[in-house]
C-alpha cells in the first residue's frame, strides 16, 4: 500500500510537471493579450510529430528534440502572430474565436494529411526502463520528460521575471495603454511572447510525445487537459500554472488508481466544468479580462 | 430572384423584394419537392436529405450561436442524445423512432437545461471549450453505460421499404423538418426574442441594464436549439440504423454546423441555405478526387479568411454588396438613402 501511494505521488508529480508544461504557453498568450489561443494543442500535436520525424529519419533523440523544438516554434508561433493573430486582436472576441477554431482545424487536418489518422509513439532505447525509489519504481522517460519540462518553466519564469524583456511582457499584460505610453514596443514584444507561448507548446509536444501516444485528431483532448491547467492556475502566472499542473497530476494519478480509466478522464471533465463554473478566470488569479 | 437574400429591414421597396423573395423560395422548394417525388437518384436523394439534416441543426444552433452570440462547440452532445434516446427507446420497448423523435427532442432539451444554467453565465471562449469537453465527457458516460450497450453500440433493423422509397422517405423527413426550422428561425429574427438575442450578443452587460432579461432569453434560445438538435437526432438513428458512441457524439458534427454557420452567416436565416448545400456539395464532389481532410483544410481556410475580413459570412458579403450596387431611393423624392 505504501509502495502503491508513494508510486502514484511520483507519478502524479511527474505527470503534473508535464501537463504544467502544456498549460503554461495558453496561460501566458490569454494572461498576456487576451487571445483564447485554442490552436495551442494543435502545437502540442506539431510539437510530437517534430520530434517524431527527427527521432525517424535522423535518430536524434527526443531529449535534444525539445532542445531543438524551441527555436523552432518559436519562429513558428512569431509567424502566426504576424499573419494572423494581429488581425485577431482587432476583430470582434466571436471572430477572433472562429478564426482560432479554424487555425485549429487546418493544422489537426494538415498533420491527418502528412502522417495519417494512425496513432504513434516515439519509442527510444530509455523508453521502457525504470528504477526504484525506495519501494516506488519510477519510468525513467517519466523523470526526464518532466524534468524537462521543469527547465522549461524556470527558464520561462526567469526570463519574465529577471530580463528587460520579460518584465516588459508583463508590464503589457497589466496595462497595454500605459506600457504602449512608457515607449514598449508592444508589437514586437507581443510577437515574442505568442512565438514563446507556442514555443512552449512545441516542447510540451515532444514530452508529451514521449510518454503518451499521439495522432493529429487527438489533439483536442489536449485542449480541454491544457485548458484544465489554466483555469485551474489562473492567467499569466507561471508559478500558478505549475502548481495547478502538479495539482491536475496528482489527481489523475490518484483517480486512475481507484476508478475504471476511462471515469479518470470524466472526473477532470467534470472537474474542469465546475472550477470554470465557479471561478470563471481561475481559482487564484483576479478576473482581468474574458474574450 | 436572388433578391431573397439582399431583404433585410427595410423601407417602402422593402415589400417588392420581399414578394420577390417569397416567390423565390416557393419556388426553390416547390422544385425540391418535385425532385423528391420523381427523382430516382439515390446518391442525389441522399445528399439531399444530408444537406436538409445539416440545414436543420445550423439552424438550430444559429438561434444561441448565430443571433446569441454563444458559439456552441457541442451540438453533438445533443444530437448524439437524440440519437441514443430513440435507439434505446427502440432496442427495449421496439417503439419507431418516427413516434419517439419528439421525446428525443425533450431528452436533449432536458440535458441542454441542465447543461445551460450553469455554463450560459460562462462567456466567450469559456463557453465553447465547455460545451466541447462536456461532449467528450457524455461520450465517456454512453461508452460505459449497460442501457447503450457501450462501445458495442445498437443496431437498428432497417424499414421494409425499397432503398430508393428510404431516401425519399428520409429526404422529405429532412426537408419537412429544415422548413420548419428555417420558418422558426425567420419568426425569431423578426420578433422581439430575436432583438433581445441580438442585444445579448452586442453587449450583454448594456442589455441587461435596459432591462433584457438575458438569463431567462438564453435559457429559451438553449432549450429551443437544443430540441431541435435532439429531434433531428432521433431521426437520424433511424437513417443510420447502427449507432455506437464515437460517430454519434462526433466532434466532426458540432465542428460542421459552425462552419456553416460562419460560412454562410451567422446570425441570418438565410446563412445556413446558403452554406450548408456548398458546403455538403463541394465535400462531395472533392470526395471523388481528394479525401475528407483536404476538404477540412480548404473549409477550414475559408472560415478563417471569412472571420477576419467577412464578420458575417456570405450574407454579410451580399448584404455588402447590395449597399454597394443598389442604392437605396426615397419612394417620394427620389432621393438615395443610407441602407439599412
Amino acid at each position: 500500500m505504501g509502495a502503491q501511494v508513494l508510486t502514484v505521488i511520483i507519478d502524479g508529480l511527474l505527470l503534473g510537471l508535464i501537463y504544467a508544461g502544456i498549460g503554461l504557453g495558453l496561460s501566458l498568450i490569454l494572461g498576456v493579450m487576451g487571445v483564447v489561443n485554442v490552436a495551442h494543442s494543435a502545437f502540442i500535436m506539431l510539437g510530437s510529430y517534430f520530434a517524431y520525424e527527427l527521432f525517424r529519419r535522423a535518430g536524434i533523440d527526443p531529449i535534444i528534440s525539445a532542445a531543438l523544438a524551441l527555436p523552432v516554434f518559436f519562429l513558428l508561433g512569431s509567424v502566426v502572430y504576424r499573419t494572423l493573430i494581429t488581425r485577431v486582436e482587432f476583430t470582434g472576441p466571436t471572430q477572433g474565436l472562429i478564426a482560432m477554431f479554424g487555425l485549429m482545424v487546418l493544422i489537426e487536418n494538415l498533420g491527418v494529411i502528412v502522417w495519417t489518422t494512425d496513432a504513434r509513439a516515439l519509442t527510444t532505447h530509455y523508453t521502457n526502463t525504470s528504477f526504484a525509489i525506495g519501494p516506488a519504481v519510477v519510468a525513467w522517460v517519466k523523470v526526464l520528460a518532466g524534468g524537462l519540462a521543469l527547465a522549461l518553466i524556470g527558464a520561462a519564469w526567469v526570463f519574465l521575471h529577471y530580463t528587460l524583456t520579460g518584465r516588459a511582457i508583463r508590464a503589457i499584460g497589466q496595462d497595454r495603454d500605459a506600457a504602449a505610453v512608457l515607449g514598449i514596443n508592444v508589437h514586437q514584444l507581443l510577437t515574442i511572447l505568442f512565438g514563446l507561448g507556442i514555443a512552449c507548446a512545441g516542447v510540451a509536444g515532444v514530452l508529451l510525445g514521449m510518454i503518451y501516444p499521439f495522432s493529429p485528431g487527438g489533439q483536442v483532448f489536449w485542449l480541454a487537459w491544457a485548458f484544465l491547467v489554466v483555469v485551474l492556475g489562473g492567467l499569466g502566472s507561471v508559478a500558478n500554472t505549475l502548481v495547478a499542473g502538479l495539482v491536475v497530476g496528482i489527481i489523475q494519478t490518484f483517480a486512475g488508481a481507484f476508478v475504471p480509466f476511462e471515469f479518470v478522464y470524466l472526473i477532470l471533465y467534470t472537474l474542469l466544468a465546475v472550477i470554470l463554473i465557479v471561478r470563471r478566470e481561475g481559482l487564484t488569479s483576479v478576473a482581468r479580462r474574458s474574450i | 430572384m436572388l433578391s431573397i437574400f439582399f431583404v433585410r429591414k427595410g423601407g417602402a421597396e422593402d415589400r417588392t423584394l420581399r414578394l420577390f423573395g417569397l416567390v423565390f423560395c416557393v419556388l426553390g422548394l416547390g422544385a425540391l419537392i418535385l425532385y423528391g417525388a420523381i427523382g430516382t437518384k439515390q446518391g442525389i436523394l441522399s445528399l439531399l436529405g444530408t444537406v436538409f439534416l445539416y440545414v436543420t441543426l445550423t439552424q438550430a444552433w444559429n438561434i444561441l450561436g448565430g443571433y446569441g452570440g454563444y458559439l456552441n462547440f457541442g451540438t453533438a452532445t445533443f444530437f448524439g442524445v437524440g440519437a441514443y434516446t430513440t435507439a434505446v427507446l427502440f432496442h427495449h420497448y421496439g417503439l419507431s423512432p418516427f413516434l419517439t423523435a419528439p421525446i428525443a427532442g425533450v431528452m436533449a432539451a432536458l440535458l441542454g437545461v441542465i447543461v445551460g444554467v450553469p455554463t450560459l453565465r460562462l462567456r466567450g471562449a469559456y463557453f465553447a471549450i465547455v460545451t466541447m469537453i462536456i461532449t467528450f465527457a457524455v461520450q465517456i458516460v454512453v461508452l460505459n453505460a449497460s442501457i447503450t450497450q457501450g462501445p458495442m453500440g445498437i443496431f437498428l433493423p432497417p424499414l421494409k421499404l425499397s432503398p430508393l422509397a428510404l431516401e425519399r422517405l428520409f429526404f422529405f423527413m429532412f426537408l419537412g423538418l429544415a422548413v420548419v426550422v428555417t420558418l422558426l428561425v425567420y419568426a425569431i429574427e423578426n420578433s422581439n426574442f430575436g432583438w433581445a438575442l441580438v442585444a445579448v450578443r452586442e453587449d450583454e452587460d448594456a442589455a441587461e441594464v435596459i432591462g433584457v432579461k438575458t438569463t431567462r432569453i438564453k435559457y429559451i434560445a438553449n432549450a429551443v436549439a437544443t430540441f431541435i438538435i435532439g429531434i433531428a437526432g432521433g431521426i437520424f438513428a433511424q437513417r443510420i440504423m447502427y449507432l455506437d458512441p464515437t460517430t454519434a457524439f462526433s466532434f466532426d458534427i458540432s465542428l460542421n454546423v459552425v462552419l456553416m454557420a460562419v460560412i454562410g452567416g451567422a446570425g441570418t436565416w438565410q446563412g445556413p441555405l446558403i452554406a450548408a448545400p456548398l458546403i455538403l456539395v463541394v465535400a462531395d464532389m472533392l470526395r471523388v478526387t481528394f479525401t475528407s481532410e483536404v476538404n477540412r483544410v480548404i473549409f477550414s481556410i475559408v472560415v478563417i479568411v471569412i472571420a477576419l475580413y467577412l464578420p458575417h459570412g456570405a450574407m454579410g458579403f451580399m448584404t455588402s454588396l447590395r449597399q454597394k450596387y443598389f442604392k437605396w431611393r426615397n419612394p417620394k423624392t427620389g432621393d438615395e438613402v443610407a441602407s439599412a
